[in-house]
């Protein structure tokens, strides 16, 4: 598939038409200053500045509470279920999070499909704007998800003083390139050969601070993490669940019933596993009442070979979202750390 | 497309009390089609909606074959089995499934089947029972043994009286404590253990009940000669979706709602949590 290019003063454009079929999901900044995805009105809104928003796409893909049921009561009871089929563009989504897609296919899909997931997802146009800044705490060059993607993409941006570089990664990004050729010039082989250029120069501009996953990985599959590091990590950790709820991998979820007798629904919002009411059962009994093994687990499911197996890849984007809200030292990075080194620095 | 979230509507038919906190509740699918084509192997689970309430798993504890309709046996413990046994016969419930793995059969024919259940452990293990003194012919023997704090406590007790004259099949019981003149054995589960005269070789064991009790009859079993290949088990787990999304009864690299509940004692050793 060939890539094409958007000079600088047809992509407001661009946005105008992608606006006037879909819901256009892309970084904006707030009043307050604040970089974060939000459903966009105009082209003027997106935010073209490098650094990575505050949440990740899950809530747009699996919102942190949304109605999966409704039932009602007269004489009998019915139950029907409830969808979002909208269609949706993220643009400019950061290669991390379009990665993190990746994982979450795996999760809502297989044996049984997620329909509410799965539906959102198969209305929905991922078009990665590469980074050729990273921000304060990114580090996704130690977990293959940026700055700049091989796959997983429909569309990927790369910005370019000419304009933007168009590359095509799947059939509807050719469909959607398609449908605004009159936009688009053909790339040359400059152009190309540049990207490639501010992909190498965007790595080297990564700071020292790494989290060296693959050996973490190594470690944990084995089972050969030290308890220390669990007892470690426990100690820093505050159960707050923020690193759950800012992962873009994260997917626990609960679910609730709200019902007056007439007419209920049943809603499912997001969980984080290291509270400790988590795995909890009725009777009281509860397989993973100590911090240090819901860290085991939270680790173990992210990272080891095993659940990588299961979900195509191992869970961590390295985004560093998880380090910039927690609120002690127990996130990715320091766990990687601390699971390689067999202890805390 | 097929949304594994929607229950089925069911109707509470009858209930009968099992113990002071415990009863069996049978109930029947709404929708004749739907009925027809419920079909589910022992050990399997379902996902229980008390509208309002909420949704819990939990094993399918009747006999598999020749009833159109389901038993769930339920201690009134949390929000959702509470307003359970606040429904009453007549009752709509919502249920998902069936869920999850079951018992081998077919794998344990020839076999002697030893089944070891303390208090509502007896639950998952009733449809295996049936179903193999159904195909009796096909195993060596079929032994119950089963345990409950009183006698007041025993689930089941009409058919665990039955089953102990039965023919083609043994069942022994034992309380923690005597109470109302109970004149049968005293003690944990696994002093019942003597009463299996066949070698471990050529048996097999279906084991449930609380955590303790299954620590301990492992360890007699294992003593006697059974391996963790030989011994199977069935989790309880807090399972909200029941068909690993939503995380919670993930244990180690298995979730319990997909690759469990019925588990080797094998598989279990490579847990984590089952060792905390």
């Amino acid at each position: 598939m060939t890539s094409r290019l958007l000079v600088h003063g047809k992509v407001d454009e661009f946005v105008g038409r992608l606006l006037k079929s879909a819901e256009v999901i892309a970084p904006h900044r707030t009043p307050g200053g604040d970089l974060l995805y939000a459903s966009v009105d105009t082209a003027a809104d997106v935010s073209w500045d490098p650094g990575i928003p505050m949440e990740s796409l899950k809530r747009f893909l699996m919102p942190q509470r949304e109605t999966i049921l409704q039932f009602s009561k007269n004489g009998k009871m019915s139950v029907s279920a409830v969808y979002d089929d909208k269609p949706k563009v993220f643009l400019a989504a950061r290669c991390c999070d379009v990665t993190g897609v990746s994982v979450l296919d795996a999760m809502f899909g297989g044996t049984y499909q997620d329909p509410y997931y799965l539906m959102r997802r198969g209305q929905s146009t991922f078009i990665a704007l590469t980074c050729q800044q990273p921000d304060t705490n990114c580090f996704c060059v130690c977990g293959d998800a940026g700055p700049f993607l091989k796959k997983g993409y429909d569309q990927q941006w790369t910005w370019l003083p000419e304009g933007m570089l168009v590359e095509i990664g799947s059939e509807q990004g050719q469909r959607l390139a398609d449908a605004h050729a009159d936009l688009l010039v053909p790339a040359e082989l400059e152009h190309i050969k540049r990207r490639h250029q501010l992909a190498k120069e965007a790595e080297g501009r990564f700071g020292d601070f790494r989290a060296y996953v693959a050996g973490a990985m190594r470690k944990l599959s084995m089972e050969e993490v030290e308890s220390e590091v669990w007892e470690q990590l426990a100690d820093h950790c505050v159960d707050c669940g923020g690193c759950a709820f800012l992962c873009p991998t994260c997917s626990c979820f609960t679910t609730t019933d709200r019902f007056d007798g007439a007419e209920g629904i049943r809603e499912r919002h997001w969980d984080a596993c290291s509270y400790s009411c988590y795995a909890r059962e009725a009777s009281g009994h509860n397989p993973r009442a100590h911090r240090k093994t819901r860290l085991h687990a939270r680790f173990f499911h992210k990272l080891s070979h095993q659940w990588a197996q299961r979900n195509a890849r191992h869970a961590c984007v390295c985004c560093g979202r998880c380090l910039t809200t927690c609120l002690a030292w127990a996130h990715m990075p320091a766990a990687a750390e601390a699971i390689r080194r067999g202890a805390m620095k | 497309m097929n949304n594994p979230y929607l229950p089925l509507l069911a109707t509470i038919q009858s209930i009968k009390p099992e113990t002071y906190d415990t009863s069996t509740f049978t109930v029947q699918i709404d929708e004749a089609e739907a009925r027809k084509t419920f079909a589910y192997r022992p050990g399997q689970f379902l996902e229980v909606s008390i509208f309002g309430a909420g949704e819990a798993p939990f094993c399918i504890a009747s006999n598999a074959y020749g009833r159109d309709t389901l038993d769930i046996t339920v201690r009134r413990i949390g929000r959702v089995t509470k307003a359970l046994h606040d429904l009453g016969v007549g009752g709509q419930i919502g249920l998902r499934g069936p869920l999850g793995n079951w018992f081998p059969l077919e794998e344990v024919a020839g076999k002697h089947l030893l089944f070891i259940a303390g208090g509502l452990g007896l639950a998952p293990l009733r449809p295996q029972i049936y179903e193999t003194y159904r195909q009796r012919a096909k195993f060596a023997s079929v032994t119950v043994l089963c345990g409950a704090r009183t006698q007041g406590d025993l689930v089941y007790l009409d058919e665990l009286t039955q089953w102990q004259t039965q023919e083609g099949m043994s069942c022994h019981l034992t309380v923690d404590v005597a109470t109302d003149g109970w004149a049968g054995n005293v003690g944990v589960v696994g002093t019942l253990l003597p009463q299996v005269k066949w070698p471990a070789q050529e048996g097999v064991a279906f084991v449930c009940g609380p955590p303790i009790m299954i620590k301990f009859v492992v360890q007699d079993l294992e003593r006697m000669g059974f391996t963790g290949e030989t011994i199977f088990t069935t989790l309880e787990q807090h399972m909200r979706c029941g068909i690993g999304k939503c995380n919670h009864c993930m244990m180690g690299d298995k979730y319990v709602c997909l690759d469990g509940p019925v588990f080797t004692y094998a598989q279990l050793q490579r847990i984590p949590e089952f060792h905390t």
